[in-house]
């Protein structure tokens, strides 16, 4: 905020000017009244007065337009500086924060509570600054330029006004809170209805379900008429306690009037001062309730911009490696107290691939997650090229392991864009070398608009199937030396998972594989074969090899066999 | 144009809703015109004030004290009158949106599953709610506001008239200034608010797919990529708001007060003019400061509300696109009362597509009779569950005749149909509120007693006894806290206690807890004791004593029969029946 100041400065002086040049035409008119009404007005004064507006209405007109300029400028200026600073924050944050915050929450940081900052930053300054000088302005002038004792008189109903709106306002916000959580409940009524929706028609209820929505919406309008009775007390309120002061200064000036005290030009121009006194009055309430729903969100903010990743480069982190083979030696890793990795021991080499097999949760995620840095092992060592990767600086480490996750994320671009999503630079021809190594070159040439399809939310619907060939065509586009599959071919069918895997083996004889899978036809190639069960590694070796012991792999393997029969129609495709 | 014709379009429906509340609205109008007329006579009584006991520095009291009276008098009932107009307007507006909510959600829950399927659930909550919520600011704000503005600003001509009608003429030259005003501030705060608008859902949007994606951004590295490209977009919504500022800032308030301070420029060369030629009264000029004020600010509430109102006409445009989606579930179609008696179900030859180009079920043919159990068999995406979406109409089908007891379906009242044919769905959707409103669901036909024996019956009673407040236990988070077992249970329950002839059953494909397994087996059988039964089965074991068992593949019936036929065909049903049993083929 501090980096603002200095249009603030320019915006601020600009307001205070405003509020002054705002107490010059209400003299003027008071003067002329009296000319007139004294009948001595002559043309040349009359121009002369004339002018002078003008010129202060002109003035006005520029100084208005600039402290706008200024002060709002300033807080939109705010607002971009505040979303892209939590933008970068979050490229930040590792992926263990983003596994413990929810996407609404973050997305609120950077919508709402930029906004409530920036409001207050802008709206609030301007209200403040306002009402203060202008207020007092106003009522020094009508001081010692006009009477004491009128200025007294007609502003005694002012506080009451004060006094009533801010008591509106405490009973408003707390009649809106109550609306709004009907709101809310009707909301999550809708929610239910819609997400229930067969259950609903099967039983028929249907009618009597939107009775029920019915009585709520019924409930959320009372609520409304609630809030309605206290809002709309506000402007007659004002006018009732604004038209008390005129009158009294009208009733009070005739007295002082009569006593030689003043003119009615006097009485005309106070009038005229007394209209521009009722803003401030408002302006008060108002600001207290920006300033601090601008203050929760400015501390929100800081909150958020203050988490730090909880994995950080080493200073001394190396910048190159000779060589990229990974040794995984785990002793033990645990998540909390609970331990899911014991006595993991292998090696990826150059040109090898390692097949990790196992059940749901027996822990060949985390062996991913910890050859990426996601956690760090503390009772046992990952090398890669020789060196500890926690002394490896993680962008040289996320160059030269590529994970294809299982949930596959692609963004709404097109799919060119998305396969060189970690090489904006590469051409077409590299696109699609790399979408026919992974089997999806056929299905995007027969998409309408082919690579340049819009897919991700707004763009065209793709199988779970395709969205993997695309994410491991994006994953290949890197060249990096070791590449990992996270369970990421599940979505495939079996023949067409040959073929990629196939591919891999001739296209690069240089990458190192990991090919975590639940199919065990997607290791059946690997040149080792770890199977996990309880973070324990129960079997290993090839898959002929693993076929001949008694145990998961041949017990799992025939399983699988009997399925893909069934799921051919009970013919014996193999 | 062709955007404003739209517009138009949009707020001529949106008035059309205001016809059914011509007499109170004709009431708030009439509070409003004695609201302002009192208002506004306020200045002409100070005016007379001046002129005739000022000036002349004479007070005789008893027409002081009637003046200040009368100023009183009207003084309070405007206040009152303002409140009453105001309260008024608003209820109305209120019912109004109301009445919008209960036409849009009566319309989207008569619409047909299809329709469900392709709709994002957030979509349709959001028009439901959000959408309707941003017309009531249209109702309560703006056009509250355009009407009390516009009568103001007759009022206000009006009383001028009275004052001095020569002046009030040339007054008139602010009204075209006023529309011009409006309509440069309009036609350009049009364009850079929708510009502001987009380019905050295209920032929006962009930072929500950045968080969901941030592991591949990460894992590519392609952080600094990233951020320029939401910089670009940033930069771009700050120029826009930029612009929208200056807009703001030129044509807005500024350049309200401007026209303010030359009015009376105008106004005070014209008395002052005419004070050297002839005598003028102080208090005119007085009451027309005060009248000439009055003229500008509902012209700048108007404008300031431009933006809002703009809101309000997109999301009501987007509630009678729902609106006019006109896609209602099946129903009833054919003329003829049709009971259900026995409760004899039969496919024949049915054929059906969801998107009219693959066929999910080919010439598919059965009977279920009276009291038999048909169960349905084969792996994900043969055509089981399209069987059912066809039996319970939640479907219109192709091809071929669905009958239940002769009776084509298309000729069954929908309440007939719901109250006979008992859907007990795979996962049985739990609803805020108690156990007791889970069971009856909001029909008043079933009571606390009825929807007890249903739970004893289906053998739901002893777990549901052991729950806090029993019954009266207040379900939560849509029931995550019950198992799989439990929640089958009260799903079977909720169809029992509607006692249906046809019983639909779409078996958990999730495992069951060994614990709650037996007693859904036997709440099965009981449930299945003397009515027609269709049941889609995932594990086999549960259907070994059904009458028939069909195997589907790719949406046809590859192979029928009895249990202890199928295993002996040697077919599909057997190896699926080997794989479950976890007998493998090398054994």
């Amino acid at each position: 905020m501090r980096l603002e100041w200095k249009t603030y400065t320019i915006g601020i002086v600009l307001l205070i000017f405003v509020a002054g040049l705002e107490l010059i035409p209400p003299r003027i008119i008071g003067r002329i009244v009296d000319e007139i009404n004294r009948d001595s007005l002559s043309s040349n004064t009359l121009w002369m007065l004339l002018g002078g507006l003008a010129l202060v209405g002109i003035g006005n007109y520029i100084a208005r337009f600039f402290w706008r300029y200024f002060i709002f400028g300033a807080s939109i200026r705010l607002g971009r500086m505040l979303r892209s600073q939590l933008y970068r924050h979050f490229t930040d944050l590792d992926q263990r924060f983003y596994k413990k915050s929810r996407v609404g929450d973050l997305m609120a940081h950077a919508t709402n509570d930029v906004q409530a900052v920036s409001m207050t930053a802008g709206a609030g300054i301007l209200t403040l600054v306002d009402s203060v000088t202008l207020g007092t302005f106003v009522i020094i002038t009508m001081i010692t330029t006009i009477s004491w004792k009128l200025t007294l008189v007609a502003l005694l109903p002012l506080p009451f006004m004060v006094l009533l709106t801010t008591r509106y306002g405490k009973m408003l916000h707390s009649r809106f809170g109550v609306a709004q959580a009907a709101f809310s409940e009707l909301n999550d009524k809708v929610q239910e209805s819609v997400s229930g929706v067969r259950v609903l028609k099967s039983t028929g209820e249907v009618e009597r379900d939107v009775d029920a929505f019915e009585n709520l919406s019924s409930e959320v309008m009372a609520k409304n008429v609630r809030v309605a009775k206290i809002d709309a007390l506000y402007d007659p309120t004002i006018f009732g306690i604004v038209g008390l002061s005129y009158i009294l200064s009208v009733g009070y000036g005739a007295v002082l009037i009569e006593q030689g005290e003043l003119t009615i030009g006097q009485i005309v121009s106070f009038t005229a001062y007394l209209a521009l006194l009722t803003w401030p009055m408002l302006a008060f309430g108002w600001l207290f309730n920006i300033v601090e729903r601008g203050r929760a969100s400015y501390d929100r903010i800081e909150r958020m911009l203050a988490v730090k990743p909880e994995i950080q480069d080493d200073r001394m982190a190396a910048t190159t490696l000779s060589h990229s083979e990974v040794e995984v030696d785990v002793q033990s890793f645990a998540y909390d107290d609970h331990t899911v990795l014991e006595d993991v021991h292998f090696r990826i080499e150059r040109g090898k691939t390692i097949g990790i097999v196992g059940r749901t949760g027996a822990g060949k995620t985390t062996i991913v997650r910890l050859l990426t840095r996601e956690y760090d092992v503390k009772d046992g060592k990952i090398k890669i090229g020789g060196i500890n990767i926690r002394q490896v600086k993680k962008s040289l480490l996320m160059d030269k392991i590529a994970v294809v996750p299982q949930d596959h994320f692609l963004f709404s671009d097109s799919i060119a864009n998305n396969i060189a999503f970690g090489k904006p630079d590469a051409d077409m021809e590299e696109i699609i070398e790399a979408a026919k190594v992974a089997e999806v070159h056929e299905d995007i040439v027969r998409l309408s608009e082919g690579y340049a399809t819009l897919v991700g939310e707004r763009g065209v619907t793709l199988s779970g199937g395709q969205k993997q060939r695309i994410s491991i065509a994006r994953a290949l586009m890197t060249g990096a030396d070791v590449l990992i599959l996270d369970d990421a071919l599940s979505a495939v069918d079996a023949k067409t998972e040959e073929s990629i895997i196939e591919h891999f083996r001739v296209g690069n004889p240089e990458q190192a594989r990991v090919i975590v899978a639940h199919r065990l036809s997607a290791v059946e190639h690997a040149d080792e074969i770890l199977v996990i069960e309880d973070g324990k590694v129960i079997q290993r070796g090839t898959h002929d090899l693993l076929l001949q012991e008694a145990g998961w792999y041949r017990e799992t393997y025939d399983r699988q066999q009997l399925e893909a029969i069934v799921e051919g129609g009970g013919h014996d495709e193999t | 144009m062709k955007h404003d014709v739209q517009e138009w379009q949009v707020i001529k429906r949106l008035l059309s809703y205001a016809k059914r509340y011509g007499k109170p609205l004709g009431i708030a109008f009439v509070f409003l015109l004695i609201a302002t007329g009192a208002k506004l006579a306020g200045p002409f009584l100070v005016k007379v004030f001046i002129d005739e006991f000022i000036t002349p520095g004479v007070y005789p009291t008893n027409w002081v004290i009637a003046l200040f009276t009368v100023y009183m008098v009207l003084h309070v009932s405007a206040i009152l009158f303002d409140y009453l107009q105001s309260i008024s307007f608003q209820k109305v507006a209120l019912k109004i949106v109301q009445n919008i909510r209960m036409d849009i959600f009566r319309h989207v829950m008569g619409m047909r599953l299809a329709y469900f399927d392709r709709t994002p659930a957030g979509v349709l909550v959001s028009r439901i709610t959000n959408d309707t919520e941003a017309v009531k600011e249209l109702y309560v704000g703006v056009m509250s506001t355009f009407v009390q503005s516009a009568v103001q600003l007759v009022g206000t001509y009006i009383f001028l008239y009275v004052l001095e009608p020569t002046l009030a003429t040339i007054g008139l030259v602010l009204l075209p200034l006023f529309w011009l005003i409006i309509w440069a501030y309009r036609r350009f705060s049009t364009k850079y608010f929708a510009q502001v608008r987009d380019l905050l859902s295209q920032l929006n949007a962009q930072l929500n797919e950045s968080i969901n994606g941030m592991g591949v951004i990460q894992q590519f590295r392609q952080e600094e990529r990233l951020i320029r490209q939401f910089e670009q977009t940033n930069e771009a919504h700050q120029e826009a708001r930029y612009r929208n500022l200056k807009l703001d800032s030129m044509l807005l308030r500024p350049i309200i007060e401007l026209l303010l301070a030359f009015s009376i420029i105008g106004l005070l060369g014209y008395y002052g003019v005419l004070s050297m030629s002839e005598q003028v009264q102080v208090g005119v000029v007085y009451a027309f400061i005060s009248y000439i004020e009055r003229i500008f600010r509902p012209v700048l509430d108007i404008m300031q509300r431009l933006s809002e109102f703009q809101q309000a006409v997109v999301s009501a445009d987007r509630v009678f696109k729902i609106l006019d989606t006109d896609e209602p579930a099946p129903g009833k179609q054919m003329p003829g009362v049709a009971h259900v008696t026995e409760g004899e179900v039969r496919f024949d030859d049915v054929t059906f597509s969801y998107d009219g180009e693959v066929d999910v079920l080919k010439n598919i043919s059965f009977v279920a009779k009276p009291g038999e159990t048909v169960a349905l068999v084969g792996h994900t995406g043969s055509g089981k569950s399209s069987i059912i979406n066809l039996l319970t109409r939640f479907y219109p089908y192709g091809s071929g005749k669905i009958t239940i007891d002769g009776q084509p379906l298309g000729r069954f009242e929908e309440q007939e149909l719901r109250d006979q044919v008992g859907l007990v769905l795979q996962d049985p959707f739990l609803f805020t509120g108690t156990i007791e409103d889970n069971l009856k669901l909001f029909n008043p036909n079933i009571d606390s007693e009825r929807a007890r024996e249903a739970a004893e019956f289906v053998q739901a009673h002893s777990f549901i006894e052991k729950l806090d407040a029993g019954y009266g236990h207040v379900v939560g988070e849509r029931g995550a806290t019950f198992s799989s077992g439990e929640r089958q249970l009260l799903a079977f329950a909720r169809t029992v206690a509607r006692n249906p002839k046809v019983l639909i059953l779409d078996e958990a494909t999730s495992s069951i807890d060994t614990e709650t397994e037996e007693r859904v087996q036997v709440a099965l059988d009981r449930m299945r004791r003397g009515r027609t039964t269709i049941a889609i089965a995932h594990r086999l074991s549960t259907i070994q004593d059904a009458d028939v068992i069909l195997v589907l593949h790719r949406g046809e019936i590859v192979e029928r029969g009895n249990h202890q036929q199928l295993l002996k065909q040697g077919g599909l049903y057997k190896k699926m029946y080997e794989l479950q049993s976890g007998q493998s083929l090398m054994s």
